[in-house]
């Protein structure tokens, strides 16, 4: 009776480590299903992979996780100006409507929301949602260089959710954490 | 009157056998499997040490292995593959990629410290297993410049026995590395 217990209090010792374990990596996961040829893609990647690999990239606008926006020209004060986006009331920021494109810009119950809806062409769908901390993950340094790794470290902290869709002609994508 | 016993010469070469003998038994093996189907049947089995291949390797002139000349790209994403390397081996086992085409169904996974790979096309089957760990400790100890046998020899070292590549052909030709 004893070594009955004593193994299965082994096993779930185990099956809790197992499951710390398993909570403890986020994924980011990529679907893309293209229409003509029928062909299905699903990536799934630790996010601390993504980070390493991206971190050891160093090519001609890409440094180790930072981007070159070749902004130099624009005198934007990045951090108030993100602050006050990050604190601005739920609402709808930016609408705009032409004959390429409707796009929506909206801040809901903490979440940013941005929408394309192209008109013509591939008549893509492209919805991303944003947390609002994600904000403060943005961060643009003097060299106009912007930290596309942070960005992404900021994606351990999300809860799980779709990131990106989109949906056209051509293809659907998905861009999901968890 | 006559001695019994053996000779130096005798003692020496019985020396050397027993040693090839035990360093065969103790070390892996790796096997390759070749089997034709139609027109000519044929079924090749060559069996070989590692050690025999990795004192083989030796003997290739040294000028010979300089002029295999490795492409700048790999050596300026050196820091880059071993960062994904080590975070593979760091990453939990699962499916990393997969792809399913009309043509072909591709599947990219982690299974302990190793990369499985499994490819099912219309015309044929392949499944590799490439030691990730293997793969980093040679990749670790490789001067990135020129080609070296090595880096064969130190990432089969960390293979575990199994199947490391087989193939099949819809032609009836199977193909199969393993490491006993």
């Amino acid at each position: 009776m004893r070594s009955r217990i004593t193994a299965i209090a082994a096993v779930a010792i185990l099956a809790t480590g197992f499951a710390f374990a398993s909570e403890d990596t986020r994924w980011v996961n990529v679907k893309v299903t293209e229409h003509s040829e029928g062909t299905n893609v699903e990536v799934h990647l630790p996010l601390n992979l993504v980070l390493s690999v991206l971190k050891s990239v160093d090519v001609e606008n890409f440094h180790r996780g930072h981007v070159d926006l070749d902004i130099d020209d624009v005198d934007i004060d990045w951090v108030e100006m993100l602050a006050a986006v990050k604190d601005a009331p739920d609402g709808q920021f930016v609408t705009v409507e032409s004959s390429d494109a409707n796009v929506s810009v909206r801040k809901e119950g903490g979440t940013f929301f941005i929408d394309v809806d192209e008109i013509d062409g591939e008549q893509a769908k492209v919805k991303v949602q944003l947390p609002v901390e994600f904000m403060d993950a943005i961060y643009i340094n003097e060299e106009s260089q912007i930290d596309i790794a942070a960005m992404l470290e900021s994606f351990d902290k999300f809860p799980n959710g779709d990131i990106v869709t989109v949906e056209s002609s051509d293809a659907d994508v998905r861009v999901w954490i968890e | 009157m006559r001695q019994r016993g053996m000779s130096t010469f005798g003692g020496i070469l019985l020396a050397g056998l027993a040693g090839m003998m035990t360093a065969a038994v103790v070390t892996d093996w790796m096997i390759i499997d070749v089997q034709i189907a139609d027109p000519d049947p044929m079924h090749i089995r060559v069996p070989f040490p590692l050690f025999i291949a990795d004192v083989a390797s030796s003997f290739v002139p040294k000028e010979a292995l300089e002029e295999t000349t490795i492409p700048p790209e790999v050596t300026a994403n050196k820091e880059l593959i071993l960062a994904a390397i080590t975070g593979l081996l760091d990453a939990p086992d699962t499916a990393l990629v997969k792809v399913d085409a009309p043509d072909a169904q591709v599947e990219v996974s982690k299974m302990g410290d190793n990369l499985w790979i499994s490819v099912d096309a219309d015309d044929a089957k392949v499944r590799c297993t490439i030691p990730l760990d293997g793969v980093l400790h040679a990749l670790e100890k490789w001067d990135w410049q020129t080609f070296d046998p090595d880096l064969i020899f130190d990432t089969l070292g960390k293979a575990d026995n199994g199947p490391l590549v087989t193939v099949e052909v819809d032609d009836g030709t199977k193909v199969a590395v393993n490491l006993w």
